[in-house]
This record gives structure tokens, sequence and C-alpha cells, in this order.
């Protein structure tokens, strides 16, 4: 079995400000991380290595940098990493980067579709959630969100996704993409042998000729949104402190006023 | 098993000084050398004033590395200034010329040390960080490695889905670089009896950094201040570096053989920022940067034997500071030269071994004792003690270990023999009233304690076993009736909370500054090392 984990290099936003002038992201002292809810993914692919020995192949697209995030990966136990990069990519908005990948995915399985792809849900940078799903139909091959259980056998899954109001139980055929939520698992850490061996390890660089792209539907050609402008939301105000200190029962007066003054209960 | 010929213990200046030194001059067969650190980035634990005196760079850099320093400033206006009460103070007319920093580089010594790391790694060096490492490994009464802390513990100590075992590591040679009050050194000092003189007597550092309007301040502008708020029995000082027009770096140093239980040097800190000759360089700021470390600074007679068989200490974790200047980057860095300089004269080739007993840590010994650092460490050596006398013998003890190149005294001046915890006085309740009340406004340069320990970026996961051991409760009992519970003052992250009768202790605001573990009047506190990765995240101290 043959299981791929996009994963994706993102600030620490934690940490990240916003400059009020020029409206963008202030990187001073912040750092680069693996997008928390990939490593989800990489573990699911990881327990069905252990399971099933299946190879695990992680991807990234982004700048040379991002080669760290792939080295994390491989630390904690992915097989082969690949690195797609390339000037010609910049400015990708979530269409172009979705059939960059795609192309990518299916170089790195020589020429076939893998068995099954993860994504996390979403990175927490520009929270589409749009990639995992564009991935699904570049590929042609059926897409389950927010996995919350994933179990295979005999080439078909069985997954628990996590909705609204209760969880789903999909089963399917293999192939298939997925994006996995964060009750899934607790993700591992990498072992100190695994990074010794991961720091060696190499890393293939994809550029826009090895994934056989279209140059029409890569970067920012292929990019039929445009971001405009960013800003930060307004600050919100303070809201009503009611300190109920010492005589609940009035705080709970003043809330319940609060409310039938809102027209959001009435008093009984 | 892991094996290597180098293990060095903690990537700060003084271990990434050891890299670079052995794979610098290791010639055609470099030794395979790994550094591990318990931070989660290199520079995470890392804090210092910093105007580094860059002697420290001199001969272990190439001109063109110096040349790219992540330097914020350099010095161009300096002054001191004794604080006798808020608004009474003294500037010194003149710079004492041994304290002059002039032309000296204002660092973040967390980004020097990223680009220090930088260096070591593209000379081959191996470093892994988030990796505590929790124990050496002796045989045969030699040191013949390091294991790695468990991760993936619950809170009861049984293994999670993601737990990872302890991991070996076996070297010819550890090095020991794990910066003030280290764990893994203080106990081969207890356990080897390598003590020096007298025991180390340290200072609690806390530093925010500031940012304030642009057009209000001058970068490379610095301030160094001593005494109030502290009285004139401690050693209490204070810094105010412009790193940048925009960003200023305070911080308040105090010397922990304090006697008063009631004090709170972190409500020291703040006093010390709402002074008036003080506040003005940080008018209309905003705290965006906070940390907290301990500073070696019992000086050259608490310097320990810094090596055993297999093993050899350097930096801060020795005690490797000039206690004058409080400047230790420097001598830290020339100690992991002299370490690499005594491992490649003592190991030749691939197979070679660690010469038999401590022929090793004493040929470190010696090229230690002749660096200029060391020199200048015995120069001032009883100034330290002699503050603990009072302020005033303190700066006339200075002046004239300088002006005699330290034959005056001549003899050891005594002084911090005990130990700082063994300084404490009994706590006079009145007192702890009216330190209580005595506080300062909040504003956005005078964060509460919890909104500075945001800003430290420290994070620690909470279902692990708590690292903050309490060796004995009643112990605890007995120090609320005696002391008042110090632990819930000293401690400059609010780890520790009276509740009643208990003790509660949320280790996960930790800043790893061990100020618990040297200042607790019962020796009460075993500071043991939670999951690698965790603990303050510094990016710009």
């Amino acid at each position: 079995m043959r299981v791929v984990v996009c994963i994706k290099q993102v600030p620490d936003t934690t940490n990240v400000r916003i400059n009020p002038k020029t409206n963008t992201l202030m990187r001073e002292g912040v750092e680069s991380i693996v997008n928390p809810f990939d490593e989800y993914a990489l573990e699911e692919a990881l327990r069905l290595k252990d399971a099933h020995g299946a190879r695990v192949t992680v991807i990234s697209m982004g700048p040379p940098q991002a080669t760290a995030v792939l080295r994390e990966a491989l630390a904690r136990g992915a097989d082969d990493a690949f690195l797609v990069s390339s000037r010609a990519f910049g400015g990708a908005d979530t269409l172009a980067t979705s059939y960059t990948l795609s192309q990518a995915i299916k170089k790195a399985c020589g020429g076939k579709t893998p068995d099954l792809v993860l994504f996390g849900k979403q990175a927490i940078d520009g929270d589409t959630a749009q990639v995992g799903p564009g991935v699904s139909e570049f590929l042609d091959v059926p897409l389950v969100t927010y996995v919350k259980k994933l179990e295979v056998a005999d080439g078909r899954f069985t997954v628990e996704s996590l909705m609204d109001d209760g969880t789903a139980v999909i089963e399917g055929a293999l192939p298939a993409v997925m994006t996995v939520v964060k009750e899934a698992s607790t993700p591992r850490f990498a072992s100190l042998a695994g990074w010794m061996d991961a720091v060696k390890a190499p890393v293939t660089v994809l550029d826009e000729k090895a994934v056989e792209a279209n140059p029409l539907w890569i970067g920012l050609t292929g990019s039929p949104t445009k971001v405009v402008t960013i800003f930060p939301p307004p600050t919100k105000g303070g809201g009503e402190k009611v300190d109920a200190r010492g005589d609940a029962s009035a705080g709970a007066r003043a809330i319940s006023d609060f409310l039938a003054k809102k027209g959001l209960v009435k008093h009984g | 098993m892991i094996e290597t010929d180098v293990l060095i213990v903690g990537a700060g200046p003084a271990g990434l000084a050891t890299a670079i030194a052995l794979l610098r001059n290791a010639g055609e067969k470099k030794p395979r050398v790994v550094v591990l650190d318990k931070g989660r980035s290199v520079g995470s634990h890392v804090l210092s004033g910093a105007i580094v005196d860059p002697s420290g760079f001199e001969g272990l850099l190439t001109p063109e590395e110096i040349e790219k320093l992540p330097c914020e400033a350099k010095v161009v206006k300096e002054s001191f200034r004794s604080l006798f009460t808020a608004k009474w103070d003294m500037k010194i007319p003149w710079v004492p010329p041994m304290m002059s920093s002039k032309g000296f580089p204002v660092v973040s010594l967390t980004k020097v040390t990223a680009y220090l790391a930088q260096i070591a790694s593209k000379l081959g060096a191996e470093i892994y960080t988030g990796f505590a490492v929790t124990q050496l490994v002796e045989e045969n009464g030699s040191v013949v490695g390091a294991r790695t802390g468990e991760k993936g513990l619950d809170k009861n100590g049984r293994k999670k889905s993601n737990y990872l075992p302890s991991e070996e590591v076996r070297a010819k040679v550890v090095v020991l670089a794990e910066g003030g009050c280290g764990i893994l050194t203080e106990r081969l000092i207890a356990e080897k009896g390598l003590q020096g003189t007298r025991p180390q007597t340290y200072a609690l550092g806390i530093k925010e950094l500031i940012e304030v309007p642009a057009g209000t301040q001058t970068a490379g502008e610095v301030m160094h201040t001593f005494g109030w708020p502290s009285d004139f029995n401690t050693y209490g000082g204070g810094f105010v570096y412009h790193v940048s027009e925009t960003q200023v770096m305070v911080g308040y140093a105090y010397g922990l053989d304090y006697k008063r239980a009631e004090i709170d040097p972190f409500r020291l800190f703040r006093r010390f920022k709402s002074a008036p000759n003080v506040h003005r360089h940080i008018k209309g700021g905003k705290t965006v940067a906070y940390g907290a470390k301990v500073i070696p600074e019992g000086g050259f007679y608490a310097v320990p034997k810094p090596h055993a068989p297999g093993v050899l200490i350097v930096g801060d974790g020795a005690g490797l500071l000039d206690s004058l200047r409080i400047k230790g980057v420097h001598i830290a860095m020339q100690s992991g030269r002299a370490a690499a300089e005594a491992i490649l004269a003592n190991f030749t080739g691939q197979d070679a071994r660690c010469p038999s007993g401590d022929a090793l840590g004493e040929d470190y010994f010696k090229r230690l004792q002749a660096t200029n650092g060391w020199k200048e460490m015995q120069r001032v050596r009883n100034v330290r003690a002699s503050f603990s006398f009072g302020m005033p013998w303190g700066v006339m003890a200075a002046g004239l270990a300088w002006m005699t190149f330290g034959k005056i005294p001549w003899f050891r001046v005594p002084g911090c023999d005990e130990g700082d915890a063994a300084a404490l006085e009994p706590l006079v309740r009145e007192r702890l009233a009216r330190e209580a009340a005595d506080d300062v406004e909040a504003s956005p340069m005078q964060p509460d304690r919890l909104t500075d320990v945001f800003m430290s970026g420290t994070i620690h996961e909470e279902d692990q076993p708590c690292h903050l051991k309490i060796k004995d409760p009643a112990a605890c009992a007995a120090c609320e009736k005696e002391f008042g519970s110090p632990c819930t003052r000293f401690c400059p992250a609010e780890v520790y909370l009276r509740e009643g009768d208990h003790l509660q202790i949320d280790f996960s605001n930790c800043l790893h500054c061990k100020t618990c573990r040297i200042k607790c009047p019962k020796g009460n506190i075993d500071w043991t090392f939670p999951q690698g990765g965790d603990g303050p995240r510094y990016t710009r101290m």
C-alpha cells in the first residue's frame, strides 16, 4: 500500500501579529512549523505503516526552507520525501496548488495514483480547507473530509468523519483522498535515532518540468483568485463583566436581564 | 544505541563554541560531534542582557563571520547610575574604565546562538533540539555517554499512545554546556565532590523587551544601574539597552543570597521600571517579550573543578563569569575552545580512546586557566563576596581589585560561603504586608506576572509528570510557618501558589530558571526535566 501525506510549512500563528500600517504579517521572531493538522494526517499514515507495512511518502510544496518539515516527517518514520519547489509555482492559489500537488503526487508514485492521499483538515495560515478536496478532483478519486478514525482492509476503507452534529461512518473503495482532524490521534514524537537518519536522507526536489505541469495551470497564471487586500478584523470591545463574587443570584439576575433585554430569553 | 565521538549537552554559546572549535581545528579526520538541547529550537532557552564582550568570538569565528553576527546595535552612549530610592539617584560622573563597553555589540543572545548553530552545522556538527539529556551514563567511574529523557508519559507516569523511550548516546567524551545551575552538572559536582572553594551563588535575572514609540530613543544608548529597589545589603542592579530606535531591553538582576523572605524579585523589577530615570527610557512602551534566568555570580572561588573522567564542564554551568561586569558569554566561549583544544590534543584519529584517568580533564583545566577570561575572573575574584557585606564595600573592593590587578585584597574575602538558600532569614510578617501593598500600576509596559509569562512563550505538555518534585510535603508546611513559602514570591513565573494547606504547582508556567531549586530554604524542590522541547520559547531574548 502506498500512502502520500501532503504537509505544509506554516508560520506559528499563535505568535503572529499584524502590522497595523501595512496589514502584513510581522514575521520577526515567528517560527515556522509543520501545519499542526498535517501532523494528525502523518500519524494516520504511520499507523497504516505500523499495521500494514504501508510505504509513506511525504510531499510539501513551498520554498527550499520547507525541507525542514519534510525532514521532521522523515524523522517520525516517513519513508521518502519530495519538495515541490520552483519560482514558477509562486503566487499559486488553492486551485493552482491543488493541480500542482496532484501532478507531484503522481510523479512521486511512479505515474500512478497512490492508494491513499492524506491531508490535514486545513492549514492554520490560510484556513481554506480547499487543497485536499482540490487534489481529489484532479486525481479523480473519492474524497472524505474531517476523518477522525481510519481503518483499511482488502482495498477498502472504513472511516469515521466528524460532522457538526455527530459522526458519519463511511465505507468505500481505495484509492481515496482524506482530510484528517485532530480528534484522530496524538502524533508520535520523532526519536533521536530517527532524526539522525532523517538529516541524511535524500529529499527529492520536483520543479514544474519534473511534475510535467501545464504552464498555464500553475503559479500566478494558473490562479483565478487574487488576494485584493488583507486586513485584521476590527478589535472587539471589551464586553460587559458581571462580578458575581459574593452574590451569585444577583449575578445570575444581571445576566438574565441582559439576555431578556436583547430579546434572547423571556422572563417567566 | 547511538555512538559519537563527542556529545555536547546544551546548544548555548559554550556548547556551540566547543563544537565549532572542534570541527574547525580537527584537520582531515573530523570527529562526530552531536549537540543536544532541551529547547524546542536552538536559542529557545537562551537569555542574556546582552552586551557581549567580542573577545569570545575572536579566533573562533572568521572575520567575515564576526562581521555578520546578528548585532542589534553597538554601544554608543553608556552611563552608570546608583539608585538610592525611586526618585533619588546619582549618575556616576564617569564610566569606570573596567566597566566600559563602548563599541561592544548589543545583541539578542537567542539570535546569536541560532547564528552560531548555523556555523556549527555547516562545519558538520549535528544539532538536535527538543531532547533533554536527563542522565549521564557511567562505567567504572568514567562517564561514557548520556541518556535522553522519555516522552509521552501521562501525569501519573503511565505511558501514553505516543510514548517515546529514553535513548542512549555513547561518546568518547561528554561536554556539559548546560548553562547556569545545569541539573546534570550540579549532580555531577555533588557526586564527584567537584565543588570549588565556596558554593556557587546566583542572581535571578528578569528581562523584558519593550517596544517604544519611534523617535523617542536612540539605538545603542545603554544604562546600567545598581542599588534600588534592592536594599543595600543585596547585590542588585538593572540595565536598559536601546537595541534599536523602537526596542529596549530592560532587565534587573537580584542576588539570590538575599535575606528577607518577603522579597519578590519580580516586584522589584516592576518597581525598577517605574523609577523616573528608568521610566523615561521606556515611556509609552509596551512589553512584547519576557524571560528569566539565573546568573552564576560567585566568580573565581565558586568555580568547580570543571572535569571528571570522561566529562568536561564549560560555560555558565562551571560558573565561568566575570562577576564585576556580569559578563560570561565570552568566557563561556573561551572555555568551549579550551575544551575543544584539549579534546583534539588527546584524541588522534577516529579510533582514539579517551585517555585513561582524568588526563584530558586536567589538560582542559590547564588550557582554561590560560584564557583571558579566566585571568579576568581571577582579577575580580573578591568582588562578589565583598558585596555581601553591603554595597559600599562591594564598590570599594571592585575598584581596588581592578586598580591592583586583583592583588588587593590578596586573601580570599569570606562571604557567600553558605550558599544562597541558607542566607534566607525567617519571615517578618508585617514586612510581607508592606511588600505586598507597595506595587506598581498595570500598564502596557508593566504587565502582571502571568501576562509576562505568556510573552515568554513557555509551554509544557500538561499531561505529563510534574517536573518540580516536592521531596517532603512536611518540609513545605514547616517552611510556610517559618518563611511564609518564599517560592510563591521568588518564582518569576508564578509556578507556586499556596492554597490553604496545599502548595499548588503550575509547572507549565516554568521558565527553567532554577531559582526554586537554588533558593528553597528547605532544599525541598527537586528540579527534574520536563519533556524535551517544552519550556520557554525565547526568540528575541
